[in-house]
């Protein structure tokens, strides 16, 4: 037992002598190029966990408030969500949220402006983290089914975008 | 207290933690994945949150969709159920780090308690005793001395992951050889890891948990114990308290050196101690389960109290504000997990329309079950289709209540695993009390059909 405790703490030394010069000073590189807010690395029982102060990782998009009032009335998303199977209902040219957060429209974007399948249309912000909105498809951007800054979850609505005949 | 809770889960615990928030008068926000939109906890809901896709991994296993959905919708505090992330002490870390409640054991209490080993060492110093076991294994020689000092016969265990990968019983020094090289190469396969350690080997034994309650002030009680002695490989079946196989006095031992040894450790909230009893009737700890548990029903009945509620007044920093002596257990109260399974092949989970449900009813039976005629069980999750527990004055009462019960209950246009539970509640090794953790697995579920059918 005492042979064994022995070898787990020269393994211990070992690594954190190799956390403290490699693995960290990595880990807050890539930290701060990155959108992320926080960055884990675990491996043989050991875990690194870094994080960015709270204000600069997930501060929602100046104008998002917290939603003031209930993202989904009980009974309405039943109704007016039965149809929304895949987040990209391609054929209709409706494009849904690809995740749950708020929602801000791409800079400069403006309605009727014509789009190509793929194009950058917003983002929905998740913790910090920027999730694209794209075109489904090639054509024109006809409305913008929430404001920017509101609220969004998972498949809700968020663009009309009117295919090319 | 909480402002609003979001409801981290499915099925049939979300409309457990919807109840007891209600009971506490606290708005719920549900968080469901596309497969839920028609579940019964979306319709019941005050609000809904739709969080991902079908799949786990981007839905209920999603620390990120929670936490976002929770945020968006104004909550101060997240429930998180049994199994996807509720004993995860990153995601109670991440919820904390924005400035919300994880409702169960803050995330140092996890993560003190995250390892299986290392929780039976730290209990073990306070006092639990533990089951005999060996270090980790440097080489065949280590493992043979080690099995010879534990004694034959004993579980070649890996130090990595569970659900029996790299797990051997073995008899004889012989067996031990041949079944190292097996055991080293299956957990190398299956977890990366092909450290091994060894475990005394019990036969017979009936598996006893201890239900716990600690608040942050280290003010703790114990609810009792419950015997889940009835599984089906490692699957918990039907749970019942008291445990038939226990004197008082002997759970009574079992039960204070639970709730000592978790309060002096620093343990917070609700837990279950997990022990195996040998046919001596000495109990050896094995593990400890930091979340609300699927059984909990069970003590509900006998107790009279809301665990639910309990595990968030208490995660709010309420003070317990009652002591050991307040709590009175009375009678006698069976659980039967109900599964979309198909007995008859291998337990085949089961997915599809149910067409019809009708839940029993009468004196002592309550069912937890996120069912209604209709409901389209997805394919994507656990089997588990409700719970039926019935109470009784004693364990005779139980038992009858409980037939008639399960013979009232209709789940029609899915298999389940209802004819199973007909028959153990006729069975004369389950009345008797007499099932051990492996009996079901030994003899085949096929037999006590058959017996069923014949009688």
């Amino acid at each position: 037992m005492s042979d064994e405790m022995d070898e787990e703490m020269q393994d211990g030394r070992a690594t954190i002598a190799r956390l403290a010069e490699h693995v960290v000073p990595e880990l807050i590189e890539r930290l701060t190029k990155s959108e992320l807010g926080e960055l884990e690395v675990r491996e043989n029982g050991w875990r690194v966990r870094l994080r960015k102060p709270l204000g600069e990782a997930v501060a929602p998009p100046a104008a998002a408030a917290r939603a003031p009032h209930p993202v989904m009335a009980p009974g309405v998303h039943v109704a007016s969500h039965s149809s929304a199977g895949a987040p990209r209902d391609t054929a209709r040219g409706i494009v849904a949220s690809p995740a749950v957060g708020y929602f801000a429209p791409r800079r400069g974007i403006e309605i009727g402006a014509a789009v190509s399948s793929g194009d950058l249309l917003g983002h929905v912000d998740v913790l910090g983290v920027r999730h694209e909105v794209v075109s489904p498809v090639n054509g024109a951007l006809r409305a913008f089914e929430v404001e920017s800054g509101q609220a969004v979850e998972y498949g809700q609505p968020i663009a009309r975008v009117e295919a090319e005949a | 207290m909480f402002s609003k809770i979001l409801i981290a889960n499915r099925g049939e615990i979300a409309l457990r933690i919807q109840r007891a928030c209600a009971q506490l008068g606290i708005p719920s926000v549900v968080a469901y994945s596309e497969a839920d939109r028609d579940s019964r906890a979306v319709q019941l809901a005050d609000e809904a949150v739709c969080i991902g896709p079908a799949e786990s991994r981007r839905s209920y296993l999603s620390a990120s969709a929670l936490l976002s959905a929770a945020l968006v919708a104004g909550c101060d505090a997240i429930h998180p159920g049994y199994g996807f992330l509720s004993e995860d002490d990153t995601f109670a870390e991440m919820v904390r780090a924005h400035g919300l409640t994880f409702i169960g054991p803050p995330a140092e209490v996890l993560e003190r308690f995250a390892s299986k080993a290392g929780t039976r060492t730290l209990l073990g110093k306070h006092g639990l005793p533990t089951i005999p076991g060996s270090p980790m294994l440097r080489d065949d020689a280590h493992a043979l001395a080690e099995a010879e000092r534990i004694d034959y016969p004993v579980l070649i265990k890996p130090s990595a992951g569970g659900g029996g990968k790299g797990m051997r019983m073995v008899r004889s020094p012989r067996e031990l050889q041949q079944a190292m090289t097996i055991c080293r190469s299956e957990a190398m396969a299956a977890f990366h890891d092909d450290s091994l350690y060894l475990e005394k080997w019990l036969e017979d034994n009936r598996h006893v948990e201890v239900q716990v309650v600690v608040d942050r002030y280290g003010n703790g009680v114990h609810v009792g114990e419950r015997d889940c002695s009835v599984q089906r490989r490692h699957q918990k079946l039907v749970e019942e308290a008291r445990s038939p196989a226990m004197s008082d006095g002997q759970r009574e031992a079992l039960c204070e050196a639970a709730i000592k040894a978790v309060v002096e450790a620093g343990y917070e909230n609700l837990g279950t101690l997990e022990f195996l009893l040998d046919r001596e009737g000495k109990f050896y700890f094995i593990e400890i389960n930091c979340r609300i548990q699927v059984e909990h029903p069970v003590t509900e009945m006998l107790s009279g109290m809301d665990l639910v509620c309990e595990q968030i007044r208490i995660a709010a920093g309420e003070p317990l504000g009652y002591t050991q002596q307040d709590v009175s257990l009375r009678g006698h109260a069976i659980e039967f997990r109900i599964n979309a399974e198909d007995t008859a092949h291998d337990f085949r989970p089961q997915a599809g329309v149910v067409e019809t449900y009708l839940p029993p009813g009468g004196p002592g039976v309550r069912m937890d079950s996120h069912l209604y005629s209709g409901y389209e069980v997805p394919p994507y999750y656990d089997s588990m289709l409700g719970k039926l527990i019935v109470w009784g004055s004693d364990r005779h009462e139980a038992l009858a209540r409980s037939r008639q019960a399960l013979d009232e209950i209709v789940v029609d246009g899915i298999v389940t695993n209802l004819p199973l539970h007909r028959a153990l509640v006729h069975h004369r090794t389950f009345l008797d009390g007499e099932f051990t953790t492996n009996l079901l697995d030994r003899v085949g579920s096929a037999a006590f059909l058959d017996a069923a059918a014949a009688a």
